[in-house]
Order: structure tokens, then C-alpha cells, then sequence
């Protein structure tokens, strides 16, 4: 009968054995884990607690007295900027506008320039006749000669989420707002050891006899640990690693540290893409204000957005604002942290509402030629970690018009010729501009196709296609430059040319290209044969001055991809992106200095020091006179040649251009430009189907409709002639002095000394007598 | 005028002479330059040529080469009216001298703004005065930005250019400085001073560069145009005592 017994007790001791043993391991564990989590908490703690998206800005705005802005256009800046429409100036970032529209005043925000940082001050700016008549400081009334208005910001490079946020020390947060924040999210918070079990019981009470969760017990460094380390999932695992941690958090750090990345790390709302991370953007996205100047109201209406920041959004909702700062108040009050007089003041303080402007990224074609610039100098890692601030060239109002001109007119195209539209999803229309301005290099905007959503592909820099007849300057410019390959002619603007059918012999192969519908114009001038795009007239100049000096030519303007000395050269059959297209031409609007093309023009790291700075680069290529020529002969093209339609679209600058339409009519061009802006547009298929266009009926109207919008209010600006150039009237069809009796007469530009001397032998002038009667005859001049 | 732009118009002529030099930060991103009550205006023109960082006064130009004394007649007839100076100097300063005749200093670009000035014009020439300044306290990197802001108001503003290449002349940067020489010699063709100014100082980046025949007909070029550049004498006597070897 013991037996039974010893085995009983047996088996109890080894079950304590064996349960002594489960402990043990469960200790050991539990203290592997918690070494684990606390290895974790130090991490978080010591090292890299948040990741600082770059930020991408657009140029700055210049203003000066005398340039066309009127108040109603600045103000429509001055609001994409964040300024508030206030009763006064009074703080930063507000602005009011003079009832009769004469002036605005406006308080300059601070700004951290590459440069340097800008304090903000007042400013009055008065307007007078759509243009802005004078500016001067408000608050020392000295008279201001130029106002940079701060960037745009136009896009932020992040990892997964947009974490916006301002890290700050402890001790730059009003001890009011840390009070009031413990108020609503943590009463005991310097009484608990990490978790709270009076909060969790009071919760749990609240949640039973409402039936519901309307109270968390979180301490408010539970609520850090959650954001640090683990997601919103409701379980109870996740509650009690978060219970852990905190405990881990408390033990290892002091309450001060743990409330400063409270501060610093707490979600406060969103603004479009961005989230607000932090008191201190908070403070800045609501409020436009640094910490220290919040007013109690504003103070008790941060605290209370923790709790639901998007719900109770002053942006979203006043009323709700205004109710939950109120409930706010009335703690703050019963705590005795403020008194009933301060409690009574904020209740009157009102929130003003306020417009929400995200950022919009209107320029993604633009962002995603900038991060493959980026790339190529900083990690991805720095990229979206670091906070580096990207200073462009982009100029968002031109960009906006590109983008419109090109979505609006390649939706014109369709409707005026249906058969572009039959094709399809996978087989659309599309196109790309871009836009330079030629002194200095830099890209003020880029559209890489119509509609980035369906695709981002960007036709800009990636799409190499054929110019045509884009490429036929850089012949003219050839022949002007260098004469006959043998050293026995010289080409002026006015010499003859043979426009008939011709054959090409070239290594024992035959090239007979067509013109353009098979017209032909028998012996016309250079200036004719390039205003109306003649190939026949143009390969017979190739021919003479040489395929090799055409490619070095176009190198030399800045043509980037391989070319082939070949005939064909002359007329385009080679492939090229319009960014090359346009750096080539501006050398040309830039009276033949070459620029690098600019759009990265600075880059600051988070301290605010410069990390990169790209100036403008120039390199003299061809002689002003030879630029100045070329620029008078292409004026011709807009003005009698293949882009006269832009004049009768009603744009009347004086400007330089180029249609290009492709043998295939796969590729429709325009180039044009005036001395201050230069714009490309290419229209066509990226499978390479028939467009059936020319560029004068599907690039021109893109172009004229882009220039007319983005030169409106700009002085009308000339290319002026450098010495060395001299005028002569030509008739153009003799390409000789124009006498009185030619019916026309075009002013031509020739370098001094290779005027012609010869006067028209087809319009001879009349005799002694009409010499006499008429010695200033008159002609129909027409000054290219 | 209602009563605040008079308040304004009562505090700019109270304000003093010194009040022109704004803060540092201002510097970058506002141009501030004053209007100054009509007694301190800026002269048209300096009658003293002031001193420049690379010419030491030990090789000034003989007494006969400097620019005569300004007369005093048009200044104070500006001064009187109110109005600002004449562009390019008084009237005695823009006619065409004599050949071999020194030309008259012509360094205030604020000067050069009148009333016929274009807005953009005016807006530009301010900025490169107040790059100039940044330049004259080795400021480079606010200098450059002043310099091509005022190249993105006026792209055809040839002063912006010619100090854009005196600043990268400055900082070691011989090509780019010669670069951007080439886009300023193309748009002084109408004016001698700035043109001989141009010559000189791509005389004195071809001396750095240690290419002495260069910059010797450099030198040869600017004194031909203006027989009084300074520069232009300086870097020549500097080349024909051979003190210096050039860096190259």
C-alpha cells in the first residue's frame, strides 16, 4: 500500500522539478527578453530617432519696383507660401491687402537661404498701373530695391511616410503647453514608474459603464513606446511589450528625456502627403508660429489634438477646434494652471479658419529628373533621412502653364484629328516641353508627358527621337561658319541655293530625299530655304560645307548623343532628347555662349550649411555675330516661314524658331525662343507610330499657346545686334541689294564685309528721272 | 499722398548716411539700399579712384594717367533737383576722349539709374552694387548670389557678368572667370571704359594661368582702348619687372 504512495510523491516532486525547471526557463527567458527589448528601447533612445525627409524647393521669387505683378497675383503667391489674410501684420506670415488694392502689407516669414538664414519682417508693397510701384520695410521705412519671396515647396523625398517635424529641446517648450498636454494625456505621468494603474482601473470603469473604449489608461510614455516601436493593432500582446517597454523606458531614462521625444515624436495632423510629427510643427502648421509665442488658447487646442488630431483640425473644422480647446481650457482652469482670467481671455481668443495648401507636386517629371541628378552624389538613405533642402531652378507658375499648354493642346490635337485618338490606351498621343532660360542654363519647367498618373515616363530626357528638321540651324550655322568643306565659298544669308530634286552620293550608296509635298522652289536664298524648311536646298549646303563640320557644329551647341557623319545628319535622321534640343538652342538665344544646363542649385544639409552649390557656367562656342545671324534668320520662320501660324495664334514678340517634322511624320518639333526663354515641344507616339503632322500643326500651337501665357507682362526684349554685324536690304529672290523697284525686301544681317555689293538685277532701279522724283522710295521692308 | 506714406517719406529723410549698409543676412536676401536724404547722394562718379584689393598703391599709374578731378557744376545741379545722376557719369564723363586720352573712372553702377532706366534695369544694376560690395569683403558665396540674381532680372546687365568673372578670378577660378569675360566683352561693345576693364582683367587671369604673352596683349588691348586702366598698368609693370611668377 506505500508503494502507491512513494509514486504519488515521485510524481509531485518531479512535477516541481519539472515546473522549478519551467520557471527557471520562463526567468530566463523573460530576462532574455527583456535584455532584448531594452537593447531595443537604447537603440531607439541613443541613436537615429526619426527620419527627416529632403524637402525639394522651387526658384525664389524676385520682386522689384517697376516688374509687372499686380496685387491680386501676389496675393495668390503669398497664399501657395503660406501666408494667412489677417486684419494686420502683426506676426509672421501674415498679410493684409489695402481695401482699394493699392498696397499690401506683408509679414516676411524667416527663411534658412543657402546664403543664410532671412528674418522676417513687415513690408508694404505698392502697386500701381498692374505693376508693383514701390516696397519699402515697415518697421524702419527704408525703401526696399528687390524683395525675394521664399521657394515653394514642390515635393519631399521619403521612404514610406512624410514625417514632418521640427525636433526641440525640452526647454523650449512653454512649461503651459508640457502642463497642459499632461493634463489631457497623462495627470500622474511624473507619479507612474512607466504604467499607471490607477489610469488603468479609472479606464476600465469608464470603458465598462459606457460599454465602450472611451478612455485609454496609456501613460504617455506607453503611447511614446507604441509610436517608437510597434504599430495601432489592439492586442493584448502588443499591450503588454508596450507595458514592458515603458517600464524599461523609466528605469533607464529620466522622465525629462522620455517627455522631450513625447514632444518631439507625438502625431499632430496632415497636411496632404505630409504628416505633423512634434509640438513644434504642429505649432507651425497651425498656427504659423514658433512655440514660444502660442498664446494659452493655442497652447490648450495643441494639447487636445493629440487625442485626435485630424478629427478636431482647426483646418478641418473651427467649431470642433474651438470645442475641444475649450475642454482643454476648463482642466487647465480646474488644475489651477491657469487662472479664471486667463481661462475667461482664451475662451474669447477665436480660431481664425484657415486654407489648407498641400503640396501638390505639380512638377513630377521635373522631381524625378531631379532625384536621378541627386542620385548620382547622395544616398537613398540620405535622400530620405537626412532632411537636405534641394534648392531648384524650377519656376512653379511657368511650370503650371507647360503643364496645361501641353495637356490642353495634345487634347486639341485629338479633337481636331480624330484619327489620333482611335489608337487606344496603350497607343496614345503624348508629348513633352521643356523650358530654359538661356543666360543662365536654368530649367524653369519640364512636362514629360500629359498625364504623369498614367505614365512616368519622361519624355524630356528619356525619349530619343528624331529632330528633322529641328536639326537643320546647326547646317546653316555650318555654312555660315566654315563656307564650302573646300575653303573656295562663303554662305551668307542671301546666297542662292539650288531647291530642285538631287541625288546624294555617299560611299557608293544614292540619298535622294524629298521635300516636304514634294514642292520645290527652284533657286531661292539661304534665309528662304531655311525659313520654309526646304530639304532639297538644305543637303545641297550640307554637301558643300561638310557632314563633318555640321556634327561639330551641333556638338559644339551642345548636342549630347553619338551622330553619324552622314548625309542624313542634315536632316535629322539621327535620335536626341529635347533637353539636348533645347541646350543646343539656347546656346544660339544666348548669343553663342553655351550654359550648363542648371536645375540642382543648391543643396543644404539639416544644419542649415551648404552642401552643394552649382553656379552658372558659360562657355563662349561661336562668335555673337554668327549667333545673332542665326537668330535673325530663324526669326524669319515665325514671321514669314513654318511657324507663321504662331503669329496669327496672336503671339507678336520678337522670336526665333524651328519647326521639325520627321520624314515619317513620326515626330512633330517646335523650338522657339525669345532672347529671355526658350521652349521645346516634341508631340508624338513612344511606339513610334505615324503622328501624320507636322510640327507647325501639332508642336507650334503647344509653343505659341506655352509662350503667349508665360511671357504676358514681361518686357518685350529684342536680340540686339553685336558690332561687326551690318543691315543691308535684300530682295529675296535675287539675294542681292534691294532696289526701290523690288516688290520685297528683306533687312538681313551679314558680318561686315561679306555684304553683297551687287544691287537686284531682277528689279532693277528706274532711270536718272525717278531717281530724282522719288530718292526715298519706299519698300515693303520686312525686318526679319 | 495720405498720411502714412507721408509718415514713410518724413522717416527716409531723417534716416542717416549710414543706415545704407543693411545687416548681413538683409544682404542675401534683400537688396536695401537706401534713398539717401539729397545731400548725401552718391556722386555720378568717384573723383578718387578707389583702392582695389589686388592694386597695391606702390604701382599706381603716374599722377598724369589717373582721371581727372570731377567738375563739381553737374553734381550739384543734381543734387539741387533732386534728381538722380546721369547714366554712365556727368556728361563730361561719357564723351569720347581723345585717343590716348585716359577715360574717366566709371565705377557707380547706381549712378548709371535714371529715371529712363528700365525697371528691370535698375532692379538688376542694384544687385550687382551691392554684389560688389559683398566682393570688396571677400563675401564670394553672397557676392556670386547677388551676382546672378541680378543676371535672372536682366540677363543683358554686362556688369553682372564682368564682376561674376572678377569674382571666380578672385577665388583662383581663371577659366570660368575668362568665360564669363567673353559673355561681358560681347555687350560692353558700346562702352570703352568697362570694355578696357574687361581686357585687363583677362590680362590678369592669363598672367595666374602663367600665360604671359596673353595677358601681356591683354593688357596692350585695354590700355589701347583706355590708356588709363589701372589694372591694365598695373599687371603690365608687374609683368615687365617679372617680380612675380605666375601660378599656373
Amino acid at each position: 500500500m506505500k508503494k502507491p504512495r512513494l509514486s504519488r510523491l515521485k510524481i509531485i516532486a518531479a512535477l516541481s522539478i519539472f515546473s522549478a525547471l519551467v520557471l527557471v526557463g520562463l526567468a530566463f527567458f523573460m530576462a532574455w527578453y527583456v535584455k532584448e527589448l531594452e537593447g531595443e528601447v537604447t537603440k531607439k533612445f541613443e541613436g537615429q530617432k526619426w527620419k527627416f525627409p529632403s524637402k525639394i524647393y522651387s526658384d525664389t521669387y524676385l520682386l522689384y519696383p517697376g516688374i509687372n505683378v499686380d496685387a491680386r497675383e501676389l496675393q495668390e503667391k503669398l497664399r501657395r507660401l503660406g501666408y494667412r489674410l489677417a486684419q494686420g501684420t502683426k506676426s509672421k506670415g501674415e498679410y493684409r491687402v489695402a481695401k482699394n488694392g493699392a498696397f499690401i502689407d506683408v509679414h516676411l516669414h524667416d527663411f534658412d537661404y543657402p546664403g543664410g538664414r532671412f528674418e522676417g519682417f513687415p513690408v508694404r508693397i505698392e502697386f500701381r498701373g498692374g505693376a508693383i510701384e514701390r516696397m519699402a520695410n515697415l518697421a524702419s521705412g527704408e525703401e526696399l530695391f528687390s524683395l525675394e519671396l521664399e521657394p515653394e515647396l514642390i515635393a519631399g523625398l521619403y521612404d514610406r511616410i512624410w514625417e514632418e517635424r521640427r525636433v526641440v529641446r525640452l526647454s523650449e517648450v512653454p512649461p503651459l503647453l508640457v502642463k497642459a498636454i499632461l493634463a489631457v494625456e497623462d495627470e500622474r505621468f511624473f507619479r507612474h514608474r512607466g504604467i499607471d494603474p490607477v489610469a488603468i482601473l479609472r479606464a476600465a470603469w469608464v470603458n465598462l459603464t459606457s460599454r465602450g473604449i472611451v478612455q485609454g489608461g496609456s501613460t504617455l510614455t506607453q503611447q511614446l513606446m507604441k509610436n517608437f516601436f510597434l504599430g495601432d493593432e489592439r492586442t493584448v500582446q502588443r499591450k503588454l511589450k508596450e507595458a514592458l517597454m515603458a517600464l524599461i523606458a523609466e528605469r533607464k531614462y529620466s522622465k525629462e528625456e522620455i517627455l522631450e521625444n513625447y514632444l518631439n515624436e507625438i502625431y499632430l495632423g496632415q497636411k496632404g502627403a505630409q504628416g505633423i510629427f512634434g509640438v513644434s510643427e504642429a505649432a507651425q502648421f497651425y498656427f504659423g508660429k514658433e512655440l514660444r509665442d502660442l498664446t494659452v488658447g493655442e497652447m490648450a487646442l495643441t494639447a487636445g489634438l493629440i487625442r485626435a488630431p485630424n478629427r478636431y483640425s482647426p483646418y478641418r473644422s473651427v467649431e470642433a477646434a474651438t470645442q475641444r480647446r475649450n475642454v482643454v481650457l476648463a482642466k487647465m482652469r480646474d488644475l489651477g494652471l491657469i487662472t479664471r482670467a486667463q481661462y475667461e481671455k482664451s475662451l474669447r481668443e477665436t480660431i481664425q479658419p484657415r486654407e489648407l495648401i498641400k503640396v501638390a507636386n505639380d512638377a513630377p517629371s521635373f522631381v524625378d529628373f531631379l532625384r536621378k541628378e541627386l542620385a548620382e552624389n547622395y544616398s537613398h538613405e540620405a535622400l530620405t533621412a537626412e532632411g537636405l533642402r534641394i534648392f531648384t531652378s524650377l519656376d512653379l507658375k511657368l511650370q503650371k502653364i507647360a503643364e496645361s499648354s501641353l495637356a490642353q493642346g495634345l487634347k486639341r490635337l485629338e479633337e481636331a484629328y480624330p484619327f489620333l485618338r482611335k489608337r487606344g490606351a496603350e497607343d496614345r498621343l503624348d508629348g513633352a516641353i521643356v523650358v530654359i532660360k538661356p543666360q543662365t542654363g536654368e530649367i524653369k519647367a519640364m512636362a514629360g508627358g500629359r498625364d504623369y498618373q498614367a505614365s512616368q515616363f519622361n519624355r524630356v530626357v528619356q525619349a530619343k527621337r528624331q529632330p528633322g528638321s529641328v536639326f537643320k540651324p546647326f547646317v546653316y550655322l555650318a555654312a555660315l561658319m566654315y563656307g564650302s568643306e573646300d575653303g573656295s565659298k562663303r554662305f551668307t544669308p542671301a546666297t542662292l541655293v539650288e531647291d530642285a530634286p538631287f541625288v546624294w552620293s555617299y560611299e557608293g550608296q544614292e540619298w535622294k530625299p524629298d521635300n516636304y509635298r514634294g514642292e520645290y522652289f527652284g533657286t531661292v536664298t539661304l534665309r528662304t530655304a531655311l525659313e520654309k524648311s526646304l530639304n532639297a536646298a538644305t543637303i545641297r549646303i550640307a554637301r558643300e560645307t561638310g557632314v563633318r563640320n555640321v556634327r561639330e557644329v551641333a556638338y559644339r551647341l551642345g548636342i549630347q548623343s553619338s551622330l553619324p557623319a552622314l548625309p542624313s545628319l542634315a536632316l535629322g535622321a539621327v535620335e536626341v532628347t529635347p533637353l539636348e534640343v533645347a541646350a543646343a538652342f539656347s546656346t544660339l538665344a544666348n548669343n553663342g555662349v553655351r550654359t550648363q544646363l542648371l536645375s540642382i542649385k543648391h543643396v543644404m544639409g539639416q544644419q542649415a550649411h551648404v552642401l552643394e552649390r552649382r553656379d552658372i557656367r558659360v562657355r563662349k562656342v561661336i562668335s555673337p555675330q554668327l549667333a545673332f545671324m542665326m537668330n535673325h534668320l530663324l526669326k524669319g520662320v515665325l514671321d514669314r516661314g513654318t511657324a507663321a501660324a504662331a503669329r496669327a495664334q496672336g503671339f507678336t514678340r520678337p522670336a526665333a524658331g524651328k519647326t521639325g517634322t520627321t520624314n515619317d511624320t513620326k515626330d512633330a518639333w517646335f523650338v522657339g525662343y525669345t532672347p529671355d526663354l526658350l521652349a521645346v515641344v516634341w508631340v508624338g507616339f513612344d511606339n513610334q507610330s505615324k503622328l501624320g503632322l507636322s510640327g507647325s500643326q501639332a508642336a507650334l500651337p503647344i509653343w505659341t499657346d506655352f509662350m503667349k501665357r508665360a511671357t504676358e507682362g514681361t518686357p518685350v526684349t529684342d536680340f540686339v545686334a553685336p558690332p561687326g554685324i551690318s543691315f543691308v536690304d535684300i530682295d529675296p529672290l535675287s539675294g542681292q541689294r534691294a532696289t526701290p523697284n523690288c516688290p520685297q525686301a528683306i533687312q538681313e544681317a551679314f558680318l561686315e564685309g561679306e555684304e553683297p555689293t551687287a544691287t537686284c538685277q531682277l528689279h532693277p532701279a528706274g532711270g536718272w528721272l525717278e531717281k530724282k522724283l522719288f530718292p526715298f522710295s519706299s519698300l515693303p521692308t520686312f525686318r526679319g | 499722398m495720405d498720411r502714412k506714406r507721408m509718415l514713410f517719406a518724413q522717416r527716409r529723410a531723417r534716416r542717416p548716411a549710414g543706415c545704407r549698409a543693411g545687416s548681413l543676412f538683409l544682404a542675401l536676401a534683400v537688396s536695401a539700399a537706401c534713398a539717401p536724404p539729397a545731400t548725401h547722394r552718391a556722386p555720378p562718379r568717384l573723383s578718387t579712384p578707389a583702392p582695389s584689393a589686388e592694386a597695391p598703391r606702390a604701382s599706381l599709374p603716374p599722377a598724369e594717367t589717373r582721371p581727372a578731378p570731377e567738375p563739381a557744376k553737374p553734381l550739384e545741379k543734381a543734387r539741387k533737383e533732386n534728381l538722380p545722376a546721369p547714366p554712365g557719369g556727368t556728361p563730361e564723363a561719357r564723351r569720347t576722349p581723345a585717343p590716348g586720352e585716359a577715360l574717366p573712372e566709371d565705377s557707380s553702377l547706381i549712378a548709371k539709374i535714371s529715371p529712363q532706366t528700365p525697371p528691370r534695369r535698375a532692379a538688376s544694376l542694384r544687385l550687382t552694387e551691392e554684389g560688389r560690395k559683398l566682393l570688396a569683403r571677400e563675401d564670394y558665396t553672397r557676392a556670386l548670389a547677388s551676382f546672378e540674381r541680378s543676371i535672372a532680372i536682366d540677363a543683358t546687365n554686362p556688369y553682372s557678368y564682368y564682376y561674376l568673372a572678377k569674382t571666380h578670378y578672385q577665388q583662383g577660378r581663371y577659366q570660368e572667370s575668362l568665360n564669363f569675360l567673353d559673355v561681358a566683352e560681347s555687350r560692353f561693345a558700346e562702352d570703352p571704359y568697362w570694355l578696357a576693364e574687361t581686357w585687363a582683367l583677362r590680362g590678369e587671369n592669363f598672367r595666374a594661368l602663367g600665360f604671359l604673352q596673353r595677358a601681356e596683349s591683354s593688357y596692350a588691348r585695354a590700355l589701347k582702348i583706355n590708356p588709363g586702366s589701372r589694372t591694365a598698368l598695373q599687371g603690365m609693370n608687374r609683368l615687365r619687372a617679372g617680380s612675380e611668377r605666375a601660378p599656373r
